[in-house]
């Protein structure tokens, strides 16, 4: 009989053992106030050309316009979670006449939303002039950016010296996006 | 994208999951020891388990974090929890779970002999088996961005997935060949409910600094996840789901075999060793198969928009289009049904045992045969093969009979989770009835959040016992 009054007691311990374990305070609300903020950086537009490239079938080019349609920044992805991009321009010259890039951006109705010019002073001595631009997409820009669906691109050579097939020096332009992003979104 | 990292890290933290049963593992008086060793000893007759309730078994688990240490209430930004949980955990980091529910199992011995030293198992029993490793490289690019990470890989292997739930009817054999030495053998048929595969992704991400522009963004990915058993589960809405289901786990899914092998041998009348491998076997993915994969090389440096360098009558636009093309090329996702075949995790235990402390009998002083002993010590190893490396665990443990009817054992085990898991299980007999329960991390119940993994075994038995006193 005491047998059996240890047995059932130990095994009613055993049992309680399993069912009252205790836990700590957690709080999975916590989770709503998921935010990662990941920024990401893009090359974007380049180009290294000799002055020679200005002068095309005994003309000096005064400027040349190109453009391309990118559906990137009307993504849902993007316009949910872009808060800032910076476009970064470094240009090289080594030319002695000062170039200009304009880039305006356009939505899909031909309209155009922001235009702004990245300039590259002249080099007077044939060594590499540098000259930075960043573009900075907050707010209204930011906005227009997002429903930019053409980039269109205008390089023209501004006043001063005269362009031949044998001038020397090169024009270069490096660029790139940094896109802030802020995910927080509910699952 | 927050699912991305979200799912990963939270939601998958909380289950995870290793086969190790070390309490279960040479308990001979509970029957489905036989499955974690068919060459085990056995102590019963006959024996059959109440369907739907004779073993269920789960195991919770997690390398690295843990879920308090992203959810505790401490009044740190969950936020910055989070990212010490990223940084903190490795790629080898996982969550994995396995989950059993034994629908139902019997066993009886047979024999020419006087003594009856044949024994046969079978039974049906459905298992969940889930692994998902850390995918640190990902995780760090959506909390970072490329950025601070130029030059830095962002490698596409650290997104490795295996989930699958099959049902498994075996039939088992075991023979005491002597004093010395048991075997035994167990078939296995598997049908595969649901399977998903993902566990040979390669390739990578990476920015670096480039010649013509700022960077070069170098794409180069082999990611492939396969499926089968689900496209027909998410594709139709009509309300023969579960009627499918039912259907695969009576072989109705992919099927597959396999078997198990062990032995026992009493190296003296204290000393014993035994060994078992499991689930040597594979399943064949051929109906409902659909598979996703995402593969090739792409260099991106930006855009020449004015002097677009192929060719002179290329426009940027076309020129532009080109790149995009190729974007869309190397991210399309290409579904095929192309069958394939998995392995099952094949898992190896082994120990080996000393028995101490003769029963003393009241009308006599004569107990010689092995079960004469009250206690017994040993050491288990375990092994399991898991998509990047196999898993260990080392227990110690220490058996007791207490009564007749009523044995426990305890358990310190060494594994990937913890160095200081303690278990401990029992078996009761009320007439012919047995109930056994068994669970692990009792370090840990104290706050059940921090622990690493916690498993739980149960089950109800109807036994008839050779020695009946």
């Amino acid at each position: 009989m005491q047998k059996q009054i240890i047995k059932y007691s130990f095994f009613v311990i055993t049992i309680g053992l399993f069912l009252f374990s205790c836990t700590k305070e957690i709080d999975f609300k916590q989770a709503d106030d998921f935010k990662i903020s990941p920024v990401m950086e893009s090359s974007l537009i380049f180009f290294d050309e000799p002055a020679s490239r200005f002068f095309v079938n005994n003309t000096q080019t005064i400027s040349i316009v190109d453009s391309i349609e990118i559906a990137l920044f009307n993504n849902k992805f993007i316009v949910d979670n872009l808060i800032k991009a910076d476009f970064v321009f470094e240009a090289t010259n080594s030319i002695n006449k000062t170039f200009q890039v304009r880039v305006d951006l356009i939505n899909d109705t031909g309209q155009q939303l922001h235009t702004f010019t990245i300039l590259a002073l002249p080099s007077t001595d044939g060594s590499d002039v540098v000259s930075d631009h960043v573009e900075e997409f907050e707010g209204d820009t930011l906005v227009a950016l997002k429903s930019t669906t053409k980039l269109v691109f205008t390089l023209s050579l501004l006043a001063g010296g005269s362009i031949d097939p044998t001038t020397p020096g090169r024009i270069k332009l490096r660029s790139k996006a940094i896109f802030y992003l802020n995910i927080d979104e509910d699952i | 994208m927050r699912p991305l990292i979200l799912f990963f890290t939270v939601i998958s933290c909380c289950f995870s999951f290793s086969q190790n049963k070390q309490i279960l593992y040479g308990f001979s008086d509970i029957p489905q020891s036989l499955l974690l060793n068919p060459g085990g000893k056995v102590k019963n007759d006959w024996y059959f388990g109440i369907p739907l309730l004779s073993h269920i078994h789960a195991r919770v688990g997690i390398t690295g974090s843990t879920v308090y240490d992203i959810f505790a209430n401490d009044g740190i930004d969950f936020n910055t929890k989070l990212q010490n949980a990223v940084y903190s955990m490795k790629s080898k980091d996982f969550f994995s779970g396995n989950q059993q529910l034994e629908i139902f199992s019997g066993g009886f011995s047979f024999g020419s002999s006087y003594e009856k030293n044949e024994y046969l198992s079978f039974g049906l029993y459905q298992e969940l088996d889930f692994i998902a490793y850390f995918p640190k490289d990902l995780a760090v690019l959506a909390l970072e961005g490329n950025q601070n990470n130029i030059n830095r890989p962002f490698r596409a292997n650290h997104l490795s997935v295996a989930a699958e739930a099959i049902s498994v009817l075996h039939l088992g054999y075991n023979k005491k060949v002597n004093d010395h030495f048991t075997f035994g053998v167990r078939g296995k048929i598997y049908s595969s409910i649901v399977n998903v595969n993902s566990t040979k992704n390669q390739g990578r991400f990476i920015t670096v600094p480039g010649q013509n522009n700022f960077y070069d963004h170098i794409f180069n990915l082999d990611l492939e996840l396969k499926t089968s058993g689900l496209a027909s589960l998410t594709d139709d809405e009509s309300d023969s789901t579960v009627r499918d289901l039912t259907k695969r786990v009576l072989f109705g899914g992919n099927l597959g075999l396999g078997f198990d092998i062990g032995f026992t041998r009493q190296l003296n009348e204290q000393w014993s060793w035994d060994a078992s491998v499991l689930d040597i076997g594979f399943i064949s993915h051929t109906k409902d198969v659909e598979n996703y994969k995402i593969e090739g090389d792409l260099v991106y440096e930006g855009v020449n928009p004015i002097f677009p360098d192929s060719g002179n009558s290329q426009t940027a636009e076309a020129y532009w289009n080109e790149i995009e093309d190729n974007f869309e090329e190397i991210f399309k996702v290409d579904t095929t049904t192309a069958k394939y075949t998995t392995w099952r995790p094949i898992k190896l235990n082994t120990s080996l045992n000393y028995a101490f402390g003769e029963k003393q009998y009241e009308s006599c002083n004569c107990s010689s045969d092995e079960n004469g002993y009250l206690n017994s010590v040993g050491l288990q190893l375990f092994a399991m093969t898991r998509p990047k490396q196999p898993l260990f665990a080392v227990t110690a443990y220490y058996y007791r009979r207490l009564f007749n009817g009523l044995q426990v054992k305890a358990t310190y085990t060494i594994d990937s989770y913890s160095a200081n898991n303690i278990g401990l299980g029992m078996s009761a007999n009320f007439g012919a009835l047995n109930f056994y329960i068994m669970a692990d991390n009792f370090l840990e119940l104290k706050n059940i959040y921090s622990a690493q993994s916690v498993s739980l075994q149960l089950g109800f038995n109807y036994i008839f016992n050779k020695n009946e006193d």
